[in-house]
């Protein structure tokens, strides 16, 4: 059974529809990725499943049950990790995480013990004492981090937890989000990074506008635009049209054009080394062909027309 | 959990310190800037007696009588004449140790009696001061007056009169003048005593028919000794609801902090009611409120030697009034997301539940429609005239009744600042 399904949740903001019929469902043990770029109604989807926000269409169930039936109940078994850092700044590191832990029901004793036993694991034991002001971004995002924590939740919620950190505090973050995956929660992990989700989730999901475009694992994403043969080619492509070259439609599919480049990933079982001679016989003057594995981003770009980093 | 989240609020507090620091400096500064203005405490509990100089240039009888009646009976209690010549006058005005100078100048008696020429005296204030010369010139008036008065009546006794005085006469007139001027006085004995228009002082107690409190019959004794009169009482109580209520509205906006750093909404994450939280800040709030009406109201009672008539009742009454404000401004900050825009509402609700509740101004002088239909439904009104009952008007004040109704006032309205907050969230209006 699954710890967390949504089915068909909608979200209007005025005209603005920032969710539109999205559904999915993250198993125990497993690390679902929301990826999308900004604005895309990742944080707006976590805020309905955290029960911040009231879901216009679509159900949330938590631990098989419906959110909306006891709310207290699904809080109880879930962990919320918020993009900003919902922290104390004044309190000291283990002041926060035993006030966070005491609101999620701990007693002061459990709080405390729980506090010291993150402290340890998140590396942060040595400046328990010190005032959270006083961290650096990713001490303070780690604190972010453990204050979820406290009640080990069987489904975490993180929304963006690596935003604005340097690369190695975002390595310590994901190496502590493996290891809470391997104790069977269940997490939905919402990011903008594509390595992120490329390493760390087990299944991802893209999301732009508000709609779910596609989700699976890595290799079934990556599948879908034909495997592991994706071509960029460089030469003029301006004035030209790839769809009306003969044959070419049915051998290859545009992923992205531009006026100098254009990406195209191959159809069918065909030889790599077929596909490259049909691309050197092409109607244009080909500068430079480049074999390459198919990324989330070039998934991105084929579902949206538009680039993930963009 | 309310314990849990006051004690994460108090180390908020004690670890950044300078918000409430400020929120507990401004009353003690008003305190103290209130007492400098108003020359401090006296035993009396009012003004204290005002020192003022006498220069009589005139020398006459009538001058004389005039020095003399400044400090006899009712006027030696209140007034301290030191007479001096002009020249000494002046310099002990310039060193600020007398509040003002009357001069009554050369030929007063003889221009008085014999109408030759407008006769006036002259008063020099002091400006460092304002509240004693102000008392000084009115007493002036009134003597004016009475001088007019007279002149008008005695007019045609007037030439005898200044004979008796220049010493000029045998004492067979002096009775005879003596005679005329009672059976005159005697005719006018209906119109000047009692006088014909008089006003009355009205007892607080009276006001608040319709009130919230119900003034006592009877009067303390202590109360018609010592602070009937306390201009300093009356105003501090009001002075210090209305501060009240501005400290309300800087404690409440921790929300927006709480709000501004998403953590509000992580509690949400974890709890399902709100209450709670917002108890909590009403909580604290109502300390911080708590020391504050200790500095203003027992502070200025020290200040300015003001006996609280009943402090147990005026204490209790104030936590009251602390809750009501501190769940007031809980309702303002739900129904106002921007926070700058709070600042200014907060500023604008507090000045004017002060206004219309009588803080600044008595509320028999507000305007008519206020007064009758606005003022009574006030909570700072109920505070406001309650407390003020409870200092001038007696011991059967309600003041037991009106805590409670603040009391549950301050329910409903944090009720209703969680119940806005709740779909303010679910529409996903955050800060």
């Amino acid at each position: 059974m699954s710890h967390l399904k949504i089915e068909r949740l909608s979200k209007t903001f005025g005209a603005i529809r920032a969710v539109d019929a999205v559904s999915f469902e993250v198993r125990p043990g497993e690390i679902y990725g929301l990826l999308g770029p900004n604005g895309a109604g990742k944080t707006t989807t976590i805020s309905m499943i955290s029960g911040l926000l009231k879901p216009d269409a679509g159900e949330v169930f938590v631990g098989g049950k419906p959110f909306w039936s006891n709310p207290q109940q699904a809080k109880r078994i879930m962990g919320v990790v918020p993009q900003e850092l919902a922290i104390y700044e004044e309190l000291t590191g283990r002041e926060n995480l035993e006030f966070w832990g005491r609101m999620a029901g701990l007693s002061s004793s459990e709080a405390r013990s729980r506090a010291v036993e993150l402290l340890e694991a998140l590396t942060l034991t040595d400046r328990a004492k010190d005032a959270v002001k006083t961290y650096s971004g990713g001490m303070k995002r780690r604190i972010n981090l453990g204050c979820a924590l406290l009640h080990k939740p069987q489904l975490l919620l993180l929304d963006e937890p690596t935003v604005g950190i340097d690369p190695q505090a975002r390595l310590n973050i994901l190496e502590f989000i493996r290891g809470l995956r391997a104790s069977g929660t269940a997490i939905l992990y919402t990011t903008h990074y594509l390595e992120e989700a490329e390493t760390l989730c087990q299944r991802i999901g893209i999301i732009d506008h508000g709609r779910l475009l596609a989700e699976g694992t890595l290799s079934e994403l990556q599948e879908r635009l034909g495997g592991d043969r994706v071509f960029v080619l460089e030469a003029d492509f301006k004035d030209t049209s790839p769809d009306n070259w003969n044959g070419f439609p049915q051998r290859f599919r545009i992923i992205q054009k531009s006026e100098r480049q254009l990406v195209v990933a191959a159809v069918g079982t065909r030889d790599s080394s077929e596909c490259l001679k049909d691309l050197l016989n092409l109607p244009v003057r080909v500068e430079n062909v480049t074999l390459k594995r198919p990324s989330l981003n070039d998934v991105f770009l084929q579902l949206t027309g538009r680039d993930l980093r963009e | 959990m309310l314990r849990v989240l006051l004690a994460k609020d108090l180390r908020r507090a004690w670890r950044n310190p300078l918000p409430w620091l400020i929120n507990l400096i401004v009353p003690l500064a008003m305190t103290a800037l209130i007492g400098l203005v108003f020359g401090g405490h006296s035993d009396s509990g009012a003004l204290g007696r005002i020192r003022f100089a006498v220069v009589d240039e005139d020398k006459s009888l009538l001058s004389d009588f005039l020095r003399g009646s400044a400090n006899q009976n009712q006027g030696g209690k209140y007034l301290e004449p030191v007479f001096m010549e002009r020249e000494d006058a002046l310099r002990e005005i310039n060193a600020n140790k007398i509040s003002a100078v009357l001069i009554i100048p050369t030929n007063f008696m003889r221009n008085y009696f014999t109408a030759r020429e407008p006769v006036s005296l002259e008063l020099i204030k002091n400006p460092a001061e304002s509240i004693h010369p102000a008392v000084l010139e009115e007493l002036l008036g009134a003597v004016v007056t009475g001088l007019n008065a007279i002149s008008r009546n005695f007019q045609s006794e007037f030439p005898d009169w200044q004979a008796v005085f220049e010493g000029k006469t045998d004492y067979h007139r002096v009775s005879q003048l003596i005679d005329r001027a009672g059976d005159k006085l005697k005719t006018a004995k209906n119109y000047i005593n009692p006088p014909l228009v008089s006003y009355e002082k009205e007892a607080p107690a009276d006001e608040s028919k319709g009130g919230a409190a119900k003034g006592g019959e009877t009067k303390s004794d202590a109360a018609k000794n010592s602070s009937t009169d306390s201009v300093f009482a009356f105003l501090l109580v009001g002075m210090s609801a209305m501060f009240l209520l501005f400290i309300a509205g800087n404690a409440m906006s921790d929300l927006y902090r709480e709000l501004r750093q998403r953590t509000f909404e992580r509690y949400q994450t974890l709890r399902d009611s709100l209450v709670p939280f917002i108890a909590s800040k009403a909580v604290f709030a109502v300390v911080m409120l708590l020391l504050c009406s200790a500095i203003m109201i027992g502070g200025g009672g020290l200040v300015f030697r003001i006996h609280w008539q009943q402090p147990l009742a005026l204490m209790t009454l104030t936590v009251g009034y602390t809750c009501f404000a501190a769940a007031l401004f809980a309702v303002l900050v739900a129904l106002m997301p921007d926070e700058r825009r709070a600042a200014v509402l907060n500023n604008m609700a507090g000045m004017a539940l002060g206004l219309v509740g009588g803080c600044a101004f008595p509320a028999n002088q507000l305007p008519a429609f206020l007064r009758e239909h606005i003022t009574p439904l006030m909570p700072s009104y109920w505070f406001v005239d309650t407390a003020r009952n409870l200092q001038f008007g007696g011991v059967n004040v309600a003041w037991g009744l009106v805590t409670l109704k603040l009391v549950l006032l301050s329910v409903v309205l944090l009720a209703l600042a969680a119940g806005l907050f709740r779909r303010r969230f679910k529409m996903g209006l955050r800060a």
